[in-house]
């Protein structure tokens, strides 16, 4: 839903990042307002994850210039637990298995901090327990997951069920899905859908990055960037996503080149 | 170490290494010289050693062992049972002997050499000498010194850049004598991108009391594959003391299926280094003992760099009053990061007095890295032979399929079909033929 | 490693203080003469001397073990002091204690005033080479339970002391069992008769406060017939820049149908940052399962010493007994510990576990070291062993050397090993949720442990937890 009005939640100006001493980013301009949502497309190693991964903080990654707003503050001042209170959200491409911690007194200690630091009540372990589980039947998530641990022994859909239940606890003002759909099945695939359009209100925003336009059957983007060498190439609309799905990336990428050239 | 006076058993054995020709290589004559010397330093172990805690090799130093006299008339219908179809080229050795008439080597395609080591010394001396007795160390072991101070021929292998020999290389090595003692020697070096497989045979004909004292270095080159099958099949009253060691370079490949059938007592050390990034190596061994048998396997492997991977499947059955014993170490080296190893010793106990001594270790030094052990000693499950039994067959019928079936996941693995058709059958008339005393009834 | 995890493990040691009070401290150096002192001053039976002097002269004849997997410094044994105590030496009540001790003991969290006692838990303290004082003795009395310093069992029951001292660890052992043998000074006593159920937790507390001297302690538990006891034992150090050695013996009899459960929070001086200073803790446990259905169950939390080398073990000699291991062991800065148990399996259908967890950190060595043995008679004897290492940081190492031994077909033997560790994706995926790194550590280090905190006392859980965090502080990010 795009209402020019309304608020910017997030707002990327020239990002350049490198890993290890090797530029990956190379400049990437983006303005998320409330209420959209972005699906940001490419081919494998444009970069779309790191870019996904540094905006929720993750140390491996160098920003070297440009600037980033989260609401009204400057992103890269914020530690990646700070971005995660003030309601920023990323869905693992890849959720870490972390053997022994319970997923329900994991889910339970990120709930209360997250939203503790927004001024709501703590839950105790009951009362969280009705709360997590009306969320699971809500997504349509098997409970079992609770006594198990952290995505432990999780197979890939399974992972990121997780992920989705966590969103729909955390409430997050912008989540960052990064690849959250591939290798789902169609049922996990609607569960990651049903869950991100429950979040969708006009106060929030979603940014999805993705590889195919599958997902985009679900939820509908207002905004389609693709994104290539560490820039975003082009940006359209839904109708985007279904030529890239027909004809691949190469046109795209031809196209940009031109108008490289002709620009030089 | 204390220097002793040298053990009869030692002194004896180390007539090999008396008469020995002089090589024209002189770097030849020194490392036989180095390890000369250490077999007379180093004393003979005992339960003492922690390496050697669980196998007592005395009967093996109470028999005076000469070298082989004179060469045994074995002719082509001798040893035919023992070759494998599926291999092109073979080499026997008899009594440590090389026998050319028992041997074929010729036709091999161009970049695979098949020969014996004296006749390599000629030919191919530049690809010899970086790694004959450098990768079997034989500063600490008695057994690796005595071979390399009585080495004077042996297997050699070489198979040039990105070359592949498309059919397995068999070694045999067979025993007829006697209270003598061999020193089989193999060097086998796998250039960069080359692939071969390996068949190490080692066979007993008649029922002597003899040593076989066998030692294999294995160099595998970058992007290289080794398929390494090693046979133990002596005979009941001899004894095996191998040492393989496996070097392996960046992304290279081993893999390595010993079977061990035979000898009275036999140890097998098995030394893997990954000194290239990302090496795999899988290595499965089975033991399958009875009487008052005695197998010790010991490997090692050394995760020296990181991304390296290693898979290994120890089982051993062990019948009647026999021992199995294994040890089996994984050192993941400071840095050597994401390292994934997982390592499983089974062992499966069909007899009252059988016993075995399993020692999985692990010592890790970097923290990124994923390695898993276990161990289990125990019988058949129950539930298994009780749902073989109600379709049907007798307990003992029961027990003794699934015996075979227990050792049969590791002879499958082997990458030469008739090999794998050969020794299941073996381990089918071994499993059969023993009374099934374990399990409930003891 | 990232500086939260640095900063995370590198927490000052809160029991480093050194108590200033008039000791009666014998010279340095090991001979006949300091045992004859030793056993003088304890006003010891004939049998006792005969028993330390014999250990002594075996010790004589001995080697220290070098199989271990930790490196130090040769010890000379004749730069210790073998006994040292507080003045006065024993009190009537705990009004007597001289109030700097009790000030002591009181910074330490340990009650000795039964008025302000943990309900439920009956002390005896031991500084340096002496029992200092035993709290709810007479309640104890009350019910037949001896509770009270070796030396007064030694005194007051000298049969019973006799009956079982030196039976599960015979005096020539160990090489450090043997030396302890020789020259133990103090240590705890408790007896629980037939059909007893002890009503509170036994516990004692060990202090080395002297900076020359070593701690010898002994102590020796009997549950009979049927009956049932849990005890807990602490240990702190002052913080000095020399080593000083601890090498204790801990005996535990079961008889038929009896229960022990025996907890270790041990939290000796590790040493400083560079490895300077800290105890050796040089220690041999080991319970004998006598009768039938008797169980024993051993669980650890080690976090301090310089060093550790200690086994505690089980020896399952009763049908149908029950030997368990329970064991946390962090590791951090120049820390090395090896450490493991033996599970010797004799009579039929003995069953044990074997649950280790160990944690190194900083540029320390961790060893979990375990033998299970199944003998020819034990059929259809069963074992589970599960030994987890977790890494924190590249400099660390962690082995385990499990020796399984195996004589009876019946036997079912099964061990498994796993490593994981505190990475930065772990700690990146918790901070992503808005969980700080600290919170992130200590939840995934509970994790890990939960298995052996399970095991301990309420309070002592609570305990356990805190100090692997305050250890680890540092070490994480």
């Amino acid at each position: 839903m795009i209402d020019p009005n309304a608020s910017v939640l997030l707002e990327v100006r020239g990002l350049t990042a490198t890993v290890a001493g090797v530029e990956i980013l190379k400049g990437i301009d983006l303005t998320v307002r409330a209420g959209e949502v972005h699906a940001i497309m490419g081919p494998n190693g444009s970069g779309k994850s790191t870019f996904a991964r540094i905006l929720a903080g993750h140390p491996a990654y160098e920003v070297k210039s440009g600037t980033v707003r989260f609401e009204d503050r400057d992103l890269f001042e914020l530690a990646p637990e700070e971005r995660a209170r003030r309601g920023l959200f990323l869905g693992f491409q890849y959720p870490v298995e972390i053997p022994g911690v319970s997923n329900s007194a994991f889910l339970r200690l990120a709930y209360n901090t997250v939203l503790g630091a927004r001024g709501r009540d703590e839950l105790d372990p009951l009362e969280f327990d009705d709360l997590v589980r009306e969320k699971m039947k809500l997504l349509d998530i098997d409970t079992s997951f609770l006594d198990r641990s952290v995505n432990d022994g999780f197979s890939g859909g399974e992972k990121k069920r997780n992920e989705i239940l966590q969103m729909a606890l955390l409430e997050p003002r912008v989540a960052i899905l990064d690849e959250t759909d591939s290798g789902l099945d169609i049922d996990a695939l609607r569960v990651v859908a049903n869950g991100v359009n429950h979040l969708l209100t006009p106060e929030n925003a979603c940014v999805l990055v993705t590889h195919y336009q599958r997902l985009l059957n679900y939820i509908v983007p207002d905004y389609v960037h693709v994104m290539e060498g560490g820039r975003i190439i082009m940006t359209g609309d839904k109708a985007l996503a279904l030529e890239l799905e027909a004809r691949g990336y190469d046109w795209v990428v031809e196209a940009h080149k031109g108008r490289d050239k002709a620009a030089a | 170490m204390t220097v002793t006076a040298i053990h009869p058993c030692v002194e004896a054995l180390l007539q090999g290494s008396r008469g020995l020709p002089r090589m024209p290589l002189a770097w030849l004559n020194a490392r036989r010289g180095a390890a000369l010397e250490r077999a007379n330093a180093l004393t003979v172990p005992t339960a003492r050693d922690e390496e050697w805690r669980f196998t007592d090799i005395t009967p093996l130093t109470r028999i005076v062992f000469r070298p082989a006299a004179a060469a045994p008339r074995l002719g082509m219908s001798d040893i035919a049972q023992y070759i494998a179809p599926e291999a092109t080229a073979h080499l026997a050795f008899v009594d440590g002997v090389f026998v050319p008439e028992l041997s074929a080597n010729a036709g091999l395609p161009y970049g695979v050499v098949v020969t014996h080591l004296t006749a390599a010394f000629g030919t191919h001396a530049a690809v010899i000498e970086p790694h004959l007795a450098r990768h079997a160390a034989f500063e600490r072991d008695l057994f690796a010194a005595l071979n390399t101070a009585c080495l004077r021929d042996g297997a050699f292998i070489w198979i040039a850049k990105n070359q592949r020999c498309p059919t397995p290389v068999q070694l045999l090595f067979i025993s007829t004598q006697q209270e003598t003692a061999a020193h089989p020697r193999c060097l086998v070096v796998v250039e960069s991108g080359a692939d071969c497989t390996l068949i190490e045979d080692h066979v007993g004909v008649g029922d002597g009391a003899y040593f076989n004292n066998a030692v294999s270095e294995i160099v595998v080159g970058e992007r290289a594959r080794v398929q390494h099958v090693k046979l133990q099949r002596e005979a009941r009253s001899a004894f095996h003391i191998a040492n393989s060691a496996v070097t392996l370079a960046k992304d290279a490949t081993y893999t390595s299926n010993a079977v061990t059938f035979g000898a009275r007592i036999s140890r097998h050390n098995l030394a893997v280094v990954q000194q290239g990034e990302g090496a795999t190596c899988r290595i499965d061994g089975l033991a399958l003992i009875s009487g008052r048998q005695l197998a010790d396997t010991h490997t090692a492997i050394d995760h020296a760099r990181p991304n390296g991977k290693s898979a290994q499947l120890h089982k051993c059955i062990v019948g009647d009053a026999a021992h199995a014993v294994f040890n089996g170490k994984v050192l993941v080296r400071a840095g050597a990061q994401l390292t994934d190893s997982a390592q499983q010793s089974r062992n499966l106990l069909l007899s009252p007095k059988a016993h075995v001594d399993t020692k999985p270790q692990l010592e890790i030094f970097a923290d990124d890295v994923k390695c898993s052990h276990g161990a289990t000693v125990g019988q058949l499950d129950t539930e298994h032979v009780f749902y073989l039994k109600s379709r049907g067959l007798s307990e003992e019928r029961a027990r003794s399929l699934l015996t075979y079936a227990f050792g049969a996941e590791v002879i499958d693995r082997i990458p030469v079909p008739s090999l794998v058709e050969h020794l299941e059958r073996a381990v089918l008339e071994q499993t059969q033929a023993r009374p099934q005393a374990g399990g409930e009834a003891s | 490693m990232s500086t939260v995890l640095e900063h995370l493990v590198n927490q000052p040691y809160k029991h480093g203080f050194v108590t200033e009070i008039e000791a009666e401290t014998a010279p340095k150096g090991l001979s006949e003469d300091t045992i004859r002192l030793i056993s003088a001053k304890k006003n010891e039976p004939e049998w006792l001397l005969e028993f330390r002097l014999k250990a002594y002269r075996h010790w004589l004849t001995m080697a220290e073990p070098a199989w271990p997997n930790v490196k130090y410094p040769k010890i000379d044994f004749q730069d210790i002091i073998y006994y040292s105590a507080p003045k006065p030496k024993k009190l009537n009540s705990m009004d007597e204690v001289d109030p700097e001790l009790l000030r002591t003991f009181e910074k330490l969290g340990v009650p000795m005033n039964e008025r302000a006692a943990l309900a439920g838990v009956a002390v005896d303290v031991i500084f340096d080479s002496v029992s200092v004082a035993t709290t709810y003795k007479q309640k104890l009395a009350d019910v037949g339970i001896i509770f009270c310093s070796i030396s007064e069992a030694v005194r007051e029951h000298p049969e019973l002391v006799r009956r079982y001292l030196g039976t599960v660890v015979p005096s020539g052992d160990n090489y450090y069992a043997a030396l302890n043998s020789a020259v133990f000074t103090d240590g705890s006593f408790c007896f629980i008769p037939r059909g007893v159920k002890c009503p509170m937790e036994l516990s004692t507390y060990f202090r080395i406060n002297t900076q020359e001297s070593g701690q010898f302690e002994r102590t020796l538990i009997v549950a009979e017939e049927g009956a049932s006891v849990s005890y807990l034992e602490g240990c702190t150090a002052p913080k000095f820049d020399t080593n000083q050695l601890h090498a204790a013996v801990v005996e535990l009899v079961a008889l038929d149908n009896a229960r022990i459960k025996y907890s270790t929070v041990q939290n000796w001086y590790a040493g400083d940052e560079r490895g300077k200073g800290g105890i050796y803790n040089f220690v041999t446990k080991r319970g004998l399962c006598k009768g039938v259905n008797s169980h024993i169950s051993w669980t650890q939390v080690e976090t301090g010493s310089a060093i550790t080398w200690k086994y505690p073990s089980c020896v399952l000699l009763g049908e149908n007994s029950v030997g368990e291991f329970y064991s946390v062991a962090l590791t951090n800065h120049h820390q090395q510990a090896d450490t493991g148990t033996k599970m010797v399996h004799i009579g039929r259908d003995t069953r044990s576990t074997i649950v280790s967890k160990g944690i190194s950190a900083g540029s320390s060595n961790n060893s979990y070291r375990g033998l299970v043995k199944i003998g020819p008679k034990a059929d259809r004897a069963r074992n589970y062993s599960q030994c987890d290492s977790m890494l924190i940081g590249a400099r660390c190492g962690a082995n385990t050397f499990p020796y399984i031994q195996v004589q009876n077909a019946t036997a079912r033997v099964e061990h498994e090993a796993t490593t994981s560790k505190i990475g930065e994706d772990q700690l990146f995926y918790f901070q992503s949720r808005g969980v700080s790194p600290e919170e992130a550590v200590s939840m995934i280090i509970n994790g890990f442990c939960k298995d052996v905190f399970q095991q301990l006392p309420m309070e002592f859980a609570v305990e356990a937890t805190k100090l692997l965090g305050l250890k680890l502080e540092g070490s994480v990010g």
